[in-house]
């Protein structure tokens, strides 16, 4: 991927399209990343989410499909998959709680402290969002910019209803205005390349309110 | 709830309808009643569908009052799938009316000669049982529809569809929604099989002229009620998550935890699983005019369900849940929620376990009857256990049979009952669960996750692995004491992480029938059930040796953690030694 060809996009959004871009997320997209580091500073520092928020709603996350229970000995490596999820329901719900009490019902699947790859630098990682976290994170890693391959792009705007377009108020495409329909065109990027998307919400995200929830209470 | 109505099918001249009090079955309710009364008077080698079993229906010690979450209904047996007691429980209408009728148990005991179909009518005057062969090999929906014309809306309805009526060994038995659709079912172990044995195709039960069961202290029923509510709301997973994505928010986690067992248990992560998710499903719903906030019965105010309709927005079934969703899903490599929501409509119509049968099908592909992911060949299967045909009998009597048939060696089941949507090799302690539960394979036989808050069994460090056995224990012990109360099994998040909210249910209790009640009395509740249950299964034949899982889980790792199951025989001796 580093080596591709990488495109600027910039949405403008109404805020009720934000549930388009679910189904890319909780699938996952790739974000840029100091990595090296531990999963608590990727949250607080770079992600800039509140550590009360992460306690609170970020239940629980897998590094690597491994459920983690310190995200201070959690150490992120490039290409890392990063999933953050809310309360869970049920008994297997339960037992993937960060630090919750039925832990050991996943022991041989739980990560535990590794001491990463000593690299300090910047490169990428993968972070999925799932249920209650999707409205709520997910229009900061939308805003910050999420990088995605052409071809998939191509796919997840050819789906798009007329209502979708409607809500896109304007499109930036390497920093000259371009109509939202032509977004849906096969042949806008190159192939094999890959696109860097930030879309902005103008009204005021749920992420902000959160925060604002948390560092209040 | 001061009588138990026992209906001997086989009397002499037609059945025979006796009611009388409770004797030593005072103050039990739910899965209590159902198994203690089985223990007690069934032949623990009887046959299933003879007429030696009894199918005993028990709403919960709360159920018919104005308590929230109080409306599961247990119905138990001797299991014509497992062989074991078994205790099988739903939600829907069924429970509130008939507690609110009086009855603590309506038992149907024997079975009658001959062909004769039968409905069962049970109202403020009393019970009728009336032959009606009019209503022969119908399915769920027409059949109810049929019923509502005689009976009217202002009533629940149990019923059995074709899969009951022929006996199969993943026959469920239905129960009305608030809408009357018969989407809520007691769903595991057959006893849908067993109603059909006894010719009895459906029960109505109309509580017109009743008023809600009186608390002995309603000021502080009341009190206790409101702050259980209050709890519920304010958790995030009974407030926000099951409201908002039901119980398929649990699809993109244990994907993600690599728990989520696809093809047939041989991987245990489906590329596809996001297609199939709690949040594009509720989207989806949502999107179509449907919705993915319901409630199974008045009183819930969790609404973890939902109604799923099509493109053009039509009804096709309720909210498919997460077992459904899997079980039809990746584990048959589908991941089209539309063919999903049908195969969950045809479960409900033919009147079978979305779990066992969509662990059969995935079965049947292994075997090759169908390519993984072929989504009409699915529906075709479903289609010939819907017309009764010779496959489809093999198919409606389960994953045990269906791969002994057809010499599948991969066959995902405890005592001949198909696992849930959850892989032991990733989640090892639900594996215990799963090998040592009297009910055969069950996650909820272990799901009231509140063990912390009861301290049943003591402190446990749940950070040891040696202690995934106290855990699952104890589990057992707790979801054994709450399948008694009606109470729904999702209030134990709230209780878990909520003390007062736990005491509120405790108050509940206490407060509805005059009495003190303490932690430890739910506790003593929990143990004298599973002890009950664990003799009469001892009797009917099974030992140590039936609680371990199919030995591919100890021999083929699963990606992408390539790890087996590894508790060892002798921990799973220990879950019950109390």
């Amino acid at each position: 991927m580093k080596n591709k060809r990488k495109t600027n996009l910039i949405l403008n959004m109404d805020h009720d399209r934000l549930g388009d871009f679910f189904p890319l997320l909780q699938k996952g997209v790739t974000v840029e990343a100091h990595v090296g580091c531990s999963l608590e500073l990727l949250l607080s520092h770079q992600w800039q989410i509140p550590a009360e928020y992460a306690a609170q709603r970020i239940t629980t996350i897998f590094l690597n499909s491994r459920p983690i229970d310190s995200l201070a000995t959690a150490i992120i490596n490039e290409d890392a998959v990063i999933a953050l999820s809310g309360a869970m329901p049920g008994l297997v719900g339960a037992t993937m709680r960060r630090g919750g009490y039925y832990a050991a019902m996943r022991e041989g699947i739980t990560h535990h402290a590794t001491a990463g790859n000593g690299v300090d630098r910047n490169a990428t990682v993968r972070v999925k969002l799932f249920n209650l976290l999707l409205p709520e994170l997910g229009p900061g890693f939308l805003q910050r910019g999420i990088i995605i391959p052409a071809g998939e792009l191509s796919r997840f705007f050819n789906g798009k209803s007329e209502y979708f377009w409607q809500g896109c108020r304007s499109a930036l495409l390497d920093n000259f205005p371009i109509l939202p329909h032509l977004l849906s065109r096969e042949d806008l990027f190159p192939d094999q390349s890959t696109v860097r998307l930030s879309v902005n919400f103008p009204s005021p995200d749920k992420q902000d309110k959160c925060v604002n929830d948390f560092t209040n209470s | 709830m001061d009588k138990i109505a026992r209906i001997d099918m086989g009397a002499a001249g037609g059945p025979k309808v006796t009611v009388g009090d409770l004797g030593e079955y005072a103050g039990l309710g739910g899965r209590a009643m159902t198994s203690l009364m089985v223990a007690a008077e069934v032949h623990p080698l009887a046959h299933p569908l003879g007429a030696e079993n009894k199918l005993v229906i028990s709403p919960g010690m709360l159920s018919g009052t104005t308590g929230s979450m109080t409306g599961r209904l247990s119905v138990g047996c001797k299991s014509p799938l497992t062989g074991t007691i078994k205790e099988s429980n739903a939600g829907g209408q069924a429970a509130q009316v008939l507690a609110r009728l009086g009855y603590a148990a309506v038992v149907l005991e024997g079975k009658p000669e001959g062909d004769d179909l039968y409905k069962i009518v049970i109202n403020k005057d009393g019970i009728q049982v009336i032959v009606d062969n009019s209503l022969k090999l119908m399915d769920n929906y027409p059949l109810v529809a049929k019923l509502r014309e005689e009976y009217g809306d202002k009533v629940a309805y149990m019923t059995i569809g074709s899969a009951g009526e022929r006996k199969l060994l993943a026959a469920s038995i239905a129960c009305t929604d608030p809408e009357l659709r018969p989407t809520r079912h007691c769903g595991r172990g057959g006893v849908g099989a067993v109603m059909g044995a006894k010719r009895v195709k459906a029960i109505i039960l109309d509580d017109a002229g009743m008023k809600m069961r009186p608390p002995k202290d309603p000021e502080k029923y009341r009190d206790a009620n409101r702050k259980f509510v209050e709890g519920l709301r304010k958790h995030p997973v009974t407030g926000e998550g099951l409201p908002a994505y039901g119980t398929n928010v649990l699809t993109n986690v244990l994907n993600e935890a690599g728990g989520y067992p696809a093809y047939n248990f041989k991987s245990g992560q489906f590329a596809e699983s996001a297609n199939l998710s709690g949040e594009t499903q509720a989207a989806l719903e949502i999107q179509r005019g449907g919705s993915a906030t319901h409630g199974c019965h008045r009183g819930c105010v969790i609404q973890c369900s939902g109604i799923y309709n099509d493109k053009d927005g039509n009804y096709v079934t309720k909210q498919p849940e997460y077992e459904t969703v899997w079980s039809h899903g990746g584990h048959c490599g589908i991941s089209n929620l539309d063919t999903v929501a049908k195969l969950d409509y045809m479960d409900d119509n033919i009147g079978v376990d979305t779990i066992e049968m969509g662990v059969t099908i995935g079965v049947a592909m292994d075997a090759g009857l169908a390519e993984f992911g072929d989504d009409a060949a699915a529906i075709r299967l479903m289609e010939e256990v819907e017309k009764g045909t010779p496959l489809g009998r093999v198919l409606g009597s389960g994953a045990a049979i269906t791969g002994k048939v057809f010499g599948v060696e991969r066959v995902p089941v405890v005592k001949d009952q198909a696992l849930p949507a959850y892989d032991p090799r990733a989640v090892q302690g639900i594996g215990v669960t799963y090998a040592t539960t009297t009910q055969g394979a069950d996650h909820t036989a272990g799901y009231a996750i509140a063990t912390n808050i009861l301290k049943v069994g003591g402190d446990v460090d749940p950070l040891k692995t040696e202690g995934q056995i106290e855990l699952s224990r104890n589990l057992q012990i707790a979801t054994a004491a709450i399948d008694s109360t009606g109470m729904c099994l999702f209030i134990a998040f709230a209780i878990m992480d909520q003390p007062e909210t736990f005491q509120a249910l405790l108050d509940m209790l206490g407060s509805f029938h005059g009495i003190t009640m303490t932690g430890d009395d739910v506790v003593a509740l929990g143990k004298k059930v599973l002890s009950a249950e664990r003799d009469f299964n001892t009797r009917a034949g099974f030992t140590k040796h039936h609680d371990r899982l199919p030995r591919f889980f100890y021999n083929e790792p699963i990606a992408p953690h390539n790890q087996t199951f590894m508790m060892k025989d002798e921990e799973l001796d220990e879950v019950f030694n109390w």
